[in-house]
């Protein structure tokens, strides 16, 4: 009985992590990004203007975050993107990250 | 309308790009970089303070992979590893990494 109100507790807790870490709403993310990000990035990320912008489809979800932070902070600078990220809330940086993260497009360094 | 005239450009641009491209030599770039796959080779490998996932490269395009490094390498961007990294990379070294990162992206396979 214990075992069981323990293993209850403990999954009720691992939802509650999981959900806390990927708070982003990818729905709102895609129509955040159609606005501006999008011009640059393609909506899913996999576009770039120039080339020397990088592709964001299928980058991890917290490195976009802490990017968009560091942007938004002036720890990272870009002429445009400095300017851009100043306009956007926590919530906005979680949704567009999660909405990148789950398009395809990068992948992990292979060596064989 | 901007948006339709920005995605004309940017398609433009995207035919343009080959041209413009660096001259870096992939197969050179690929045995250079054996030691950028000590982070980025391992999925969801975490940076530690602050603990965040090593971004992903592999198809990155070129221009971004060069403008990263040099900004490391500058010190304009600022991460230890990456900047002592960056550190011992010439410009050819850097267009080299660059182009074997790009040619990895699944559209060039």
């Amino acid at each position: 009985m214990n075992h069981a109100l323990l293993l209850l507790v403990g999954f009720i807790s691992l939802v509650a992590t999981v959900s806390v870490q990927a708070s982003g709403n990818p729905a709102r993310g895609q129509e955040l990004s159609s606005g501006v990000c999008a011009s640059c990035h393609g909506v899913d990320g996999n576009m770039v203007l120039d080339d020397t912008y990088p592709i964001l489809a299928g980058q991890h979800r917290d490195y976009l975050v802490v990017a968009l932070k560091a942007y938004r902070s002036g720890a990272r600078d870009h002429a445009v993107m400095s300017s851009f990220a100043q306009n956007l809330s926590d919530q906005d940086i979680e949704d567009l990250a999660v909405w990148f993260s789950r398009q395809d497009g990068l992948g992990e360094l292979t060596f064989d | 309308m901007l948006n339709r005239l920005l995605v004309a450009l940017a398609l433009s641009l995207g035919l343009a790009l080959p041209a413009f491209a660096q001259s870096g030599d992939p197969e050179r770039g690929r045995v250079i970089s054996f030691t950028c796959s000590g982070c980025h080779g391992i999925p969801f490998y975490k940076n530690v303070y602050p603990s965040y996932s090593v971004p992903r490269i592999a198809g990155q395009s070129e221009g971004y992979i060069v403008a990263a490094l040099k900004a490391y390498r500058s010190g304009a961007r600022k991460h230890a590893t990456m900047q002592a990294q960056a550190n011992t990379l010439s410009d050819q070294d850097i267009n080299d990494i660059a182009a074997y990162f790009v040619s990895l992206s699944e559209d060039s396979e």
